[in-house]
This record gives structure tokens, sequence and C-alpha cells, in this order.
């Protein structure tokens, strides 16, 4: 169990799957909201709830529980399953160059690893990007992580052999160990972000997609993406690719903190082949609510990181909108109409959410 | 909305089950709902246990009784099965006896007395028995330890100037640390021949005090405290000062008895219990309760159906545990309102709740000083032990191992500075502690120290809101008295497992929300 939102301890109950209760959110724009002495600290319930904005409990009891199967989580808790599905699927995700699965293979790591400068090793249960080792380069018998910092053979088989011991996955258990193809960002993305590689990630329910983001490293993150540790949340348009919004730390910006360029405005390479992953992603889980997330490789292009069943909710904020407003309707749409097809679920979502 | 209704029902349901078991608990065999409406109440029951021969065969065992109790009649009871069972009186003392004929295996025997609080403590001074006056024994002692005891008596008898100020200053003597000599050898001796101190000196000083011409024997007492698990009896010293027999302490040789705090349950020198014929191995323990329900409820109670009564049908060595027990629900509920409608975010889900337990046993104040105290030093050690790069179970254990050591450390520097809660952490659990530096010290590698600092201050936050909820009396008495009142616990811990409104921390989290 870790505390990150994402990993919210799992309850085992069964709940039937329910349409939407009577707390529908109007589609209709709220009333200017009139600033009083409270909201220095908090937003009422029901100013949040007039928003449209998803609690963690909300998320859990109405569309985690009654649409993801407990059976189908270890199908992307591990990414070495998700991989092989994603394979099968013809979609692009970064090659595997090797799968450390016993304490012989840290020891020979360096085999795996061949004569390759760069790389990434990562556990295939890991959550929130935990454990995860980036390789840039090689200077003689150097390691170089992004941050410039150095690591020598011994570290990275010591790494490898925490992953063994289930130092990074969920619940402790054992785990096996991945190095795969580091993907070298494309340009539009690594202009936006400082050091680390920025990624995208689409939420969607029952094959819709609801809402993307694209998260970037700033200093402060230290290459992490994520929001809570000072990475910046960039609302994108479903319907172009284009970002339309960004925050830090919960503030709207227009500009990235460290880099200053404009980080409102871009428009994503490849949008239409996004989507399209993102939605193969739910039908080859069978997962009803999951988040996908994608980075843009120079090269290859869009390449499917991992999937996420446990999608957290910083993603409201990134987009100035509360995630009730787009799953709602899509859950609407997903009852009424239960055999679309996916570039229907692909159009409906871009005509309906689109940013106006 | 099938699965509202279906959710409903069971909470009623529930609800209704909970709630009736209590009313009519209340109604009916009249528990009062309300704790401290009465007259506290203590409870001591006396345990035998012996092993029968495994073919069965004559056993016969025999419990000798407080007086007092008897002679008041307050509330007593024993319990056993298979037994003939009669109370004999010999001379103003009272026995219980057991006997059967055929029984094998593992025995119990039970004993239960019950009486308000600040009745005499038994131990007052009482005329003797049985015509004549007592004679002090000579204890045959020889050799090296007559003379020395014969010394050790003169000093104490020059200094004194009737049996009482004799017993004080002889068990002084003979409880002092740096002790003379001639105290010394006498207490090697005594505790090579009857074990441990706490039966050597009451021998020793039973045996120097007849050697002084005062008559004295051995009784037993029962001390007044709720500890975890049974207690041995207390060996008191009962003397005799030319009018009365008297008991005292041997530990506390200045003062009388403190009826609050010891019971005497056995006195005029016969044997506290034995068990005779085809047994062996046999033993007493007390076991004793602060009760806040009269016994005649109790026993209202006992005496119900199985659903009714639940755990007031066991004696009470076994009921002591479930004071204990019947409270980790009630943790666990304070956790679940914490995460679920606070949105405290803590290091695993039930970590806070075991250490709250730990603090049901500690002061709370030393108890977080303790666990603060050893979280920073066991992390400063593993993040020298990260150095080692060493794997992940070693490591683990290398930090439990560091945690005992810490534990060690801190109780004796405690008890050097005169703190004597540290003594108490034995119980403190410290694979949680252990899992606690591992796991911080990780979140404080990934997520940078705020966030690791934040989870274990969250952790603890919420352990010691769920210690102050299970340490309020009243819930103790609810929770103990109706533990049926857990079924509607239930139904409120499922009632918010449907709860899909915000937690207080989002209203923080989205208070800069607006929409685009």
């Amino acid at each position: 169990m870790t505390t990150d939102d994402r990993q919210e301890e799992k309850a085992s109950e069964a709940v039937s799957p329910q349409p939407a209760g009577p707390l529908s959110v109007a589609s209709k724009p709220t009333a200017p909201v009139v600033r009083r002495w409270w909201h220095r600290w908090i937003r009422t319930p029901s100013e949040l709830r007039a928003m449209g904005v998803v609690g963690i409990n909300m998320r859990n009891a109405r569309f985690l529980l009654p649409n993801n199967p407990r059976k189908l989580y270890d199908l992307v808790d591990n990414k070495l399953r998700t991989k092989q599905l994603a394979v099968e699927k013809e979609m692009a995700v970064p090659e595997t160059y090797g799968v450390i699965s016993s304490p012989r293979d840290a020891a020979m790591i360096h085999r795996l690893l061949g004569n390759r400068d760069s790389f990434v090793i990562k556990p295939a249960r890991g959550s929130g990007g935990k454990g995860v080792l980036v390789i840039v380069a090689r200077e003689g018998d150097w390691f170089i992580k992004p941050s410039g910092s150095r690591l020598s053979l011994d570290e990275i088989r010591h790494h490898c052999s925490n992953i063994l011991a289930g130092l990074f996955s969920l619940g402790g258990k054992r785990d096996v160990g991945l190095i795969e193809y580091r993907v070298h960002p494309a340009r539009v993305l690594t202009e936006i972000s400082f050091q680390g590689a920025p990624d995208i990630r689409v939420v969607m329910l029952h094959g819709y997609p609801v809402m993307a983001m694209l998260r970037a490293a700033t200093r402060e993150s230290d290459g992490r993406a994520n929001l809570h540790q000072g990475a910046i949340g960039i609302g994108i348009d479903l319907a172009t690719g284009r970002t339309i919004r960004a925050v830090h730390h919960g503030h709207p910006i227009e500009r990235h903190p460290d880099l200053k360029v404009p980080v409102v405005g871009v428009q994503l390479p490849h949008w239409d082949a996004i989507l399209d992953i993102a939605v193969t992603c739910h039908e080859m889980t069978g997962l009803g609510y999951l988040g996908v997330d994608v980075m843009i490789d120079e090269e290859k292009g869009p390449l499917m990181i991992e999937v996420n069943a446990r999608p957290g909710l910083a993603i409201q904020l990134a987009n100035g909108v509360g995630l009730l407003r787009r799953l709602e309707p899509a859950l609407n749409r997903h009852v009424s109409h239960p055999h679309d097809s996916r570039e229907q679920k692909i159009d409906f979502s871009r005509r309906t959410f689109a940013a106006s | 909305m099938a699965s509202r209704v279906k959710l409903l029902l069971v909470v009623l349901f529930l609800t209704a089950i909970g709630g009736g078991i209590a009313a009519y608990k209340h109604v009916r065999l009249g528990l009062p709902l309300k704790a401290g409406t009465l007259p506290e109440q203590w409870l001591v029951e006396a345990k035998i246990t012996f092993m029968a021969s495994p073919e069965g065969g004559k056993v016969s065992a025999r419990l000798s009784l407080p007086a007092a109790a008897v002679d008041e009649g307050i509330g007593q009871e024993s319990g056993s099965v298979g037994y003939n069972y009669y109370v004999e009186k010999d001379r103003g003392e009272y026995a219980a006896i057991w006997a059967s004929e055929k029984q094998s295996g593992n025995q119990a025997i039970y004993y239960r007395v019950s009486f308000p609080k600040l009745l005499k403590s038994g131990g007052e001074p009482m005329p003797h028995s049985g015509g004549g006056l007592p004679v002090a024994e000579d204890p045959g002692l020889s050799g090296a330890s007559e003379n020395a005891a014969k010394r050790v008596v003169q000093r104490a008898k020059s200094v004194s100037a009737d049996p009482n100020s004799l017993f004080v200053s002889l068990f002084t003597a003979i409880n002092a640390i740096d002790a003379s000599q001639e105290v010394g050898v006498l207490r090697k001796q005594y505790e090579g021949e009857v074990g441990g101190r706490s039966s050597a000196i009451p021998a020793l000083g039973i045996d120097l005090l007849n050697l002084a011409g005062v008559p004295a024997r051995l009784a037993y007492g029962v001390r007044l405290e709720e500890a975890r698990g049974g207690q041995q009896p207390t060996r008191l010293v009962e003397y005799y000062d030319g009018a009365d027999w008297k008991v005292r302490d041997p530990d506390e040789p200045a003062s009388t008895l403190d009826p609050e705090k010891i019971f005497v349950w056995n006195r005029g020198g016969g044997a506290l219990f034995e068990v005779n014929g085809d047994a062996e191995a046999s033993q007493l323990t007390f076991t004793v309760i602060r009760d806040l329900v009269p016994l005649t409820e109790l026993t209202n109670l006992r005496d119900s159906p199985l659903l009714i009564s639940t755990i007031f049908g066991l004696p009470a060595s076994e009921q002591a545990v479930f004071r204990y027990v019947v409270l980790i629900p009630l943790g666990a509920f304070v956790v679940v309102v914490m995460r679920n409608i606070i949105g405290v975010s803590t290091l695993g889900t039930f970590m806070p709740v075991l250490l709250a337990l730990a603090l049901l046993e500690i002061p709370l104040d030393s108890g977080l000083i303790m666990f603060t105290v050893i979280i920073a030093a066991g992390l400063w050690f593993r993040f020298l032990l990260s150095r080692l790069n060493m794997l992940v179970v070693p490591r683990v254990a290398a930090c439990v191992v560091i945690v005992t050591l810490l534990m060690m450390v801190l109780s004796v520097v405690s008890y050097k500075l005169g703190i004597r809660d540290g003594l108490q952490i034995t119980l403190f659990p410290m694979i949680i502690l252990a899992w606690t530096i591992e796991r911080m010290s990780l979140i404080w590698e990934e997520e940078g120290k705020r966030s690791a600092i934040m989870q274990v201050g969250g952790s603890l936050f919420v352990a010691v809101i769920a210690y102050l909820f299970m340490s309020i009396r009243q819930v103790q008495y609810l929770a103990f008295y109706f533990p049926e009142m857990l079924l509607v616990l239930l139904a409120v811990i499922i009632l918010i497992g449907r709860y899909t409104g915000y937690r207080l921390s989002e209203l923080m989290r989205f208070r800069d929300f607006k929409e685009a």
C-alpha cells in the first residue's frame, strides 16, 4: 500500500454498476463565484459539486470499483504483461532490451546491457514512477543519469536486486525488472520541460477519452512528473491536441517557471495516434475506468508507457474542468449507445469535450 | 437503486440486532448505559490449574478463602465442571473444597470474589483464635547462618521497642540494596532454598522474627491492579504483636496495608491452596478486574443465553484480554473516519491502530517521545546502512536489530534519569517500528523529506486520535459491556464505505480550483 492517491487502498467490496445518481452536474456554466473569507482555506462541498469536481471517495465508489474488476488489475499493475498485450495489438511501445527476473540476471546485468549507452530500468510492478532508473549516457565505466549524477555498475546491480526484492512494488511482492529503450522525447516537448521527459496522460471511461493532460518537470520537481512535487500539469484540448491551460501548485500559469517558454497553445504532434493508443488500451485490458500514459518519441512517434487502473484527480486542476462534467456524458452515452465502435467513441469525445 | 436498498437493509438489520440486544441488556438486566453511575467493584478471580492423570483418577483441590469475603457475604461464586464443591470452616478460616472421582487432562477451577472499593483489606489486627498464645517457633538455623541471623536480629532489636518497630527495622535491613554481609549471606542461602527474591525475603523475615521471639507466619494477598494476564499471589507477612495478629507487606514494612492496593486472601499460616490425588503441575493465578457492573447483574448476564452473555460467559482471566480486543474495531473505525472523511494520509492503513494499541500500554507523552526518538535514530542508521547496498530483507532485519538496541538504550537511559515509563516499552511493536523506518526512508528518497514526514506525522496523528478515542472511559465501558454495539459500528462503517462525498483535505486541495 502506498499513499499516493492513485494507489488508494482498494476496497474489495462488490458494487453493482449503477447509473449516475441524483447528483448529476448540470452542464450549464456556474455563476461566477463570489470570493468569501473561507476561500483562502477551503471550497465548500457544494461549490465543488457545482463545478463537478470528483473526489477520491467518488472516484472509487462510482467509477473505479463498479467498472474495474479486481481480477483485471494484475494485467495493468504488471508492466510486463501490459507490454505483451500491447505488442499483440501491434501498439507502439518502447523496445524491451531484457528482463531481470532472478538474482543471477542481476549479477549478469552487464551482459543484458551490452554496450548500450542509454536505457531505462524499471520495476514491472512499480507505481507512481517509483524505482525507475533512467540512464542517458556512458562515460567509461560510469552511467550518467539525466540530472548529471554518475552511477557505477555495482550501484545499478544493487538497484536491480532492490527491484527483485519487491522494494518498489505494490504490497512488497517479489518483482521483475525491465530494461527498455529510453524515449527521446520530441523536441516540442523537451522545450517545455526541465530535464525530465514529459508524458501525456489520457483518462477514459468505457473507452471514451474524457480528459488529457501533459506533465512537465520543473527544476523543483527534479525530473519527476508528479504535480504535488512541483511538476506542472498542462491541460490538453481533446479535439485538437493543443495545450489549453497549465497549473503549477494549483495556480494557473502561462509560462514554464524555469524555462520561461509559453506552455499554453502548444500543438502536440500525432494527436490522432495518441487517442487511438488510448482507446486500444481500453479494449485490450477491459478496464472501464483507466488512465493511459503516452510519451512521444522524436523518431518513433507516440509510445505507450503504462496503463493505470487508478488514475488520480490532479488532471482536473490541469484542465480547469471538473471530471464529473466529462464522466457523466460519457457514462450516459455508454448506456444509450452500448455498441459504439472505437471511431465513434473518439469522435464523440472530440465533439463533446472540445475546448470552446 | 437496488444496491442502495440492499445497503440500507443491511444497515438497518445490523443496527436492529445490535441495538436490540443492547436495549434488552439495559432494560431487562439492568445494566446501566453510562459508566461511572455505580461505585467501582473489584472482581478477583483465583484460577487453579493442574494436570490430572490422563487415565483419570481421584482429584481434590483445596483453596483457602478470604475470611472477610465469606463473613461479610460479599459476592462470591465458584466455577468448575464435574466437581463436588463445598466450603468448610475451620477456626475462623474458610476453605473451598472441590473433589472429583474421575478427571483427566488439563483442569481449571475458578473462584471469584467481588467487592466494592474501599472495603477493608482483610489485613486488620485480629485476635489469636484457638486458645492459648501463639509461640514463636525456632526456625532451626545452624552454623554460620545461625550466627548471621542472630547478629541481624540483635542489631534490629537494639533500635526497636516493640514487635511493630522490630518488623520495620528487620525488613528494612533485609530489603536494603547495600545490605550488610550477614544479610547478604542469609539472602543467598534462602534464595537458594526457596527460589526467587519475592519468596526468599518473606521467608527470611519470618524466620528472623521468630528467632527474635515474635510469632510470624506467611500470608497471601492479591494486588488490586489491572495487569494484562494473571498475577501470582503476593507474599505477605503476618506477625503477632502480643495482642493481635497483623499483616504487613514486606516490601513496604513501614506502612499498614492500603485497602485500595492490596486484598489479603489468606492468613493464619495455612497453605494457600493444595491439589491432592492424581494431579501434578498445579498452579494458582489471580486475575483482577475493575468491574463497573455489580455482581448480581453480571451473574444475570452470565446466565443469559449465549447471544446475550457473549464474553461474560468466560472466566475473568480470559475476559481480561477482551478488554483490549474490543477496542481494536474502535481504532479501525477512527482510521476509516480519518482517511475517508478527513483525508489524512498515513503510512499503510492500519499501522495507526497498532500504534494506538501500543500507546494504550505506555503513557502518551513518553510513548510519543520514544516513538519519535526511535524513528529519528533509526532513520539515521538506516541511511548509514543504505550506503552498504544491502538487499531488502536483510536490511529490514538489520532495522529490527537496531530498533531493539535503541529500545534497550532508551530504557536504560530513561531509568537512569528516573523516568519509569521507559521500562514498559517492551511491548511496543518493534516490527512496526522497523517497517516504519524502512518505508519512511524509501519515501524520503523517492518523494522527499516533506512527504515522508507528512505521512509519518499523519500516522502518528491518527494513532493519537484513535488512542484518545479508545481511552475514553465511557467508550471502553460500552465496548466491553455492550459488545453487540460493534454491530452498530459495523453498520456505520458500511455507510462510510459508500460515502462518495468530498474529504476535508480535498476541500483544501481544490481551494484554488476555477473553471477555465
